[in-house]
Formats: C-alpha cells, sequence, structure tokens
C-alpha cells in the first residue's frame, strides 16, 4: 500500500514538474523520459540479467533511424514504434551471441565494436541514413487527432509511454523470468543446473534490452526531429550505463533517478559556470567511490550500518 | 578417471568415498557433461547421456549439488527453491505469463519447513550463514524432484549437530520423492549410515565396492584412504 502511494506521489509530482517550466525544461524532462526507457532496458540487461554491454546507444539509434526513416517514409508512429522494437529485438538477439561465449570486460569490448559498427553505418551509409546531415523534419505523432506536437503535449504523451513501459519491465520482472534472469546473473554454472537454459535467457536480456531502447529511439527521434549519428555514439553508451549504475544496477527505480541525476543535474550545475562539468565529473566519481550499488542503494546501508 | 563403472538402482543410496584427487568429483562432472570423457559411456534411463549438457540432463531429472555453495546470492532462500523447479513447469513463453511463484510457493514452503529454514527463507541467501546456505543448497537439487541427484560432499560445512538430521532429511526425500542417490562424501560415519552400498575410489580407479562394513573393513581400502 505504502508502495502504491509512493508510485501515485512520483507520477503526479512528474505530471506536474513541467508546469511553468520554458519549452527547454519541457523537452529535458522529455529527453529524461527518453533515457528512462533506455535506461530500463539496459537495467534489464546489466542490472538485472548480468550482462555487460556498452553499446546500448547504439540500439537507440537503430530505433530513432528506423522510425525516422519510415516516417518520412509516410508510415505512422504508430506503426514505427512496434517496428523500431521489433528490428532491435532481433539485432539484440545477435549481439546477445558473444555473451554466450564470453563475459565481462571481453563481452563490453564486444558491445563497445558493435557500437562503433553501428556508429560507422549511420555516418557513412548516406543512401539511407543521410549521414552527418542526418534526417530531418520528423514529425511528431497525433492522438485520435489531437496533435502532440507542442512541448507539453508531446511531453505527456512520452510519459504515459514510459510509465506502461515501466509497467512492463515490472511484469518481466515479477514474473518467473525475472527469477531466472537474476538466477543467471548470480549463477549461471547452478543455474543451468537446475533447468535454467541460460543461452535463451541471454539472448532475451539483450533482445528485450535493444528493444526498450528502439522504442526510446522512435520517442527520441520524434522529440528532437533531426537525427544524425552523434547523439549514438559511444560516449551515449557510457553515459547510459553511468544513468543505470548511478542510480542503482538492477534496482527498478535506478534508471529513473540515475536519468535524472546524468540529464538534469549538469543542467542544475550550470550555475557554477565553467566548472560544472568538473564539478559533475567529481560527483560521479565520489559516488562511484563510496556508493558502488547506486543512489538506490542508501536506504540499505543505512539499516545494515545501524 | 579410468575403468569406473557402476550402476544405480532406482530409489537407491550410493556413497562414494576416497582421497582428496581420487576423482570423485571428476566422476560427477563427467556423468554431467561438465567434463567430456575420453571412452565410456553413461546411460540414464536406458539413454546414453554421455556428454550432455547439464541442461539437458536435468531437464531428463538429473541434479546435483556443489562442493562449494552454489545458491543465488541476491534472491530470497524462497525464490532460490522456486527457481529450482520453476523451468520444470510449462514452456518458457507461457512463464512470462504465469503467477510469479510459478505455482510452486506451497512445494517450496514445504520444502523450507523440512529443512528447518522457516526463520530464513525471505532473506537473501547470500546473508545466510555457512550451514543454511548448504541445507539451502541441497533443498533446491530437490525442489524439482529429481529421479538421480548427485550430492557432493553434502556435510562440508554443516554443524556436526546437524549431520545426523541431514541424513535423516535425505533418507525422509528418498523415500518420498522416490529418487536414486549418489553421494560424495568424507565424514564415513555420515555415508556408513545413510548408503547401503559404497563405492571407493582412487587414483580414478573403483578400489573396492559394496557393503559399507565391507569397504571399510576391506585392507586396500584402509591403506590407501581409511588408515588403520
Amino acid at each position: 500500500m505504502k508502495a502504491k502511494l509512493g508510485i501515485l506521489v512520483l507520477v503526479l509530482a512528474l505530471a506536474a514538474a513541467p508546469l511553468g517550466l520554458k519549452n527547454y525544461g519541457v523537452y529535458l524532462l522529455t529527453l529524461w523520459c527518453v533515457y528512462v526507457m533506455a535506461g530500463m532496458g539496459l537495467n534489464l540487461t546489466v542490472g538485472y540479467a548480468g550482462q555487460m554491454s556498452i553499446g546500448h546507444a547504439a540500439f537507440l539509434g537503430i530505433g530513432a533511424y528506423t522510425a525516422a526513416i519510415l516516417i518520412k517514409a509516410g508510415a505512422s508512429f504508430w506503426l514505427v514504434t512496434p517496428l523500431a522494437a521489433l528490428n532491435c529485438f532481433v539485432v539484440g538477439l545477435v549481439i546477445g551471441f558473444p555473451a554466450l561465449r564470453v563475459q565481462h570486460h571481453y563481452l563490453a569490448f564486444a558491445t563497445l565494436g558493435f557500437n562503433m559498427l553501428v556508429y560507422l553505418f549511420f555516418r557513412n551509409e548516406e543512401w539511407l541514413t543521410g549521414g552527418t546531415f542526418g534526417i530531418s523534419g520528423i514529425q511528431r505523432p497525433a492522438f485520435f487527432g489531437f496533435s502532440l506536437d507542442a512541448p507539453l503535449p508531446f511531453f505527456y504523451f512520452t510519459l504515459l509511454s514510459t510509465i506502461l513501459l515501466a509497467a512492463v519491465l515490472w511484469w518481466i520482472i515479477r514474473s518467473p523470468w525475472g527469477r531466472a534472469f537474476a538466477a543467471l546473473r548470480d549463477n549461471p554454472i547452478r543455474a543451468e543446473s537446475l533447468g535454467v537454459n541460460i543461452m535463451a535467457y541471454t539472448l532475451l536480456a539483450f533482445a528485450i534490452g535493444a528493444a526498450f531502447a528502439g522504442i526510446a529511439g522512435a520517442y527520441f527521434a520524434a522529440l528532437v526531429q533531426f537525427i544524425e549519428p552523434g547523439p549514438f555514439h559511444l560516449v551515449t553508451s557510457l553515459m547510459m550505463l553511468l544513468m543505470v549504475i548511478v542510480g542503482g544496477s538492477g534496482r527498478f527505480f535506478g534508471p529513473m533517478l540515475g536519468a535524472a541525476i546524468v540529464i538534469l543535474l549538469p543542467e542544475w550545475l550550470r550555475v557554477l559556470k565553467d566548472w560544472y562539468l568538473v564539478m559533475f565529473g567529481l560527483a560521479v566519481v565520489a559516488m562511484m567511490i563510496w556508493l558502488p550499488g547506486g543512489l538506490l542503494s542508501i536506504p540499505e546501508r543505512l539499516r545494515f550500518s545501524k | 578417471m579410468d575403468g569406473v563403472s557402476f550402476s544405480v538402482a532406482p530409489g537407491e543410496i550410493v556413497g562414494v568415498i576416497g582421497p582428496n584427487g581420487s576423482g570423485k568429483t571428476t566422476l560427477f562432472n563427467s556423468i554431467l557433461g561438465q567434463i567430456k570423457p575420453t571412452s565410456g559411456r553413461m546411460r540414464f534411463m536406458g539413454e546414453d547421456i554421455t556428454g550432455m549438457s547439464p541442461l539437458a540432463l536435468s531437464r531428463r531429472g538429473v541434479g546435483r549439488t556443489f562442493q562449494t555453495l552454489q545458491v543465488f546470492g541476491s534472491l530470497s532462500l524462497r525464490d532460490n527453491l522456486i527457481v529450482a523447479a520453476q523451468e520444470f513447469v510449462r514452456g518458457m513463453p507461457s512463464r512470462l505469463f504465469a503467477a510469479p511463484d510459478a505455482g510452486l510457493g506451497a512445494q517450496a514452503d514445504a520444502m523450507i519447513a523440512l529443512f528447518g529454514l522457516e526463520r530464513v527463507a525471505h532473506l537473501p541467501a547470500g546473508s545466510l550463514s555457512y550451514g543454511q546456505q548448504k541445507l539451502a543448497d541441497i533443498a533446491m537439487a530437490f525442489m524439482p524432484r529429481p529421479r538421480l541427484v548427485l550430492l557432493d560432499e553434502p556435510c562440508a560445512g554443516v554443524n556436526p549437530g546437524l549431520v545426523d538430521g541431514l541424513r535423516e532429511l535425505l533418507l525422509r526425500l528418498n523415500k518420498t520423492q522416490g529418487g536414486s542417490f549418489v553421494v560424495i562424501e568424507h565424514n564415513m560415519d555420515f555415508i556408513m549410515r545413510l548408503c547401503p552400498r559404497v563405492i571407493c575410489m582412487v587414483e580414478g580407479k573403483v578400489l573396492a565396492e559394496g557393503a559399507p562394513e565391507a569397504v571399510r573393513s576391506n585392507p586396500a581400502v584402509l591403506e590407501a584412504y581409511l588408515g588403520n
């Protein structure tokens, strides 16, 4: 009951958050929603299933380009979003295969290589992606004739979609699949001896995580209305991994808090002028040293320290 | 291993003893497909299972425990027991839409009660004491009601006062579930009172096989393993 009330308060607070903000503030909140969607997927792959990935921005990019190309060709946002998810799900399945052979930093480098490959594809295959010129004029959707083009309606639409996607993730992790993902993360050898199909669950962890990023990509394309390869570089993958770790890897609300820190904190620190990125960097380093379990591990740590 | 050959009847409990490095765990790892034998075959219920993956074997009803603790540390003890059996409930896609406990809650609770772990059922398994984790580890192996269970040193690290209770538990599970057990153990009293048949391995070979007292008094076993 307490948890439900807390979630209701959080949703109401988010709904009230853009009121009184200028367009840039609403844009940042919508961008936060987009990264929460992608971060939830990465949290499933990294936090719940224990796989390493520093190529998640590639899936965000595949989703964004799938949506942008198809919207420009006249397809509806409502059709292209599931297609972006499906596209990423399939690519995610393929990218899961290295995880069946290698783990930890080897897997990190395999996913890093994948990110670079996808980035180069976006940059060089001009006939499809527009190369460095990108794709512009991406239309935002309408909902039963109601235009979502203005920043505020598009924010509420993205927020609602984020909540729905969070509900899907909640469903997955509280189902027997969620327990199997945790078993895979904690002890794959024991898991296999108990009938857990570690190959299937490893591939699914990557594929579902990628599908979440694909959906986020479609919303990103509609948000910025112009995409080019830059936002899908390795740096974004590292930033998304940072969101998951800073918030609390393997904790449901981890990516939400992490995305808020990574997206919004630099903006709030702008009062420090030239020093804001330095302070942000120091805050991240301090957090990694004293809070390796992420910000959401604080209550647990306090409980144990008593 | 060299020339190791034995069979286990349905419902039988067989003990495997021998000094460290005699090949006992290698025997388990070979049966379970974790080490591929260079020659020889293994059969289970008439089917050749040589080189089969642990996953395929678990689907056929072969379970095991490991020498070292192998629980899922972040999951609660109850969830450890549920995950130990959930993959045998319906197909994988339908499990996504199944109840969170996959319909195994009552079975897990019964197993928790049998092992006397009610007080810690909802704690993360990784936070439990060594002995509690060991009991959880054994309980997990029995959750899917396997037809053959390979138990690798179940008494290791268990409080001596609990060893008798563990033996009683295994005998009760053998009676209620009806599976066959192969048990590796260094605790001679435990194994002699649990297993009607014992195999002694030394340097990868079977040195003696038979009733516990016969193996215990075998001069070759005394010399190579038990001492005088």
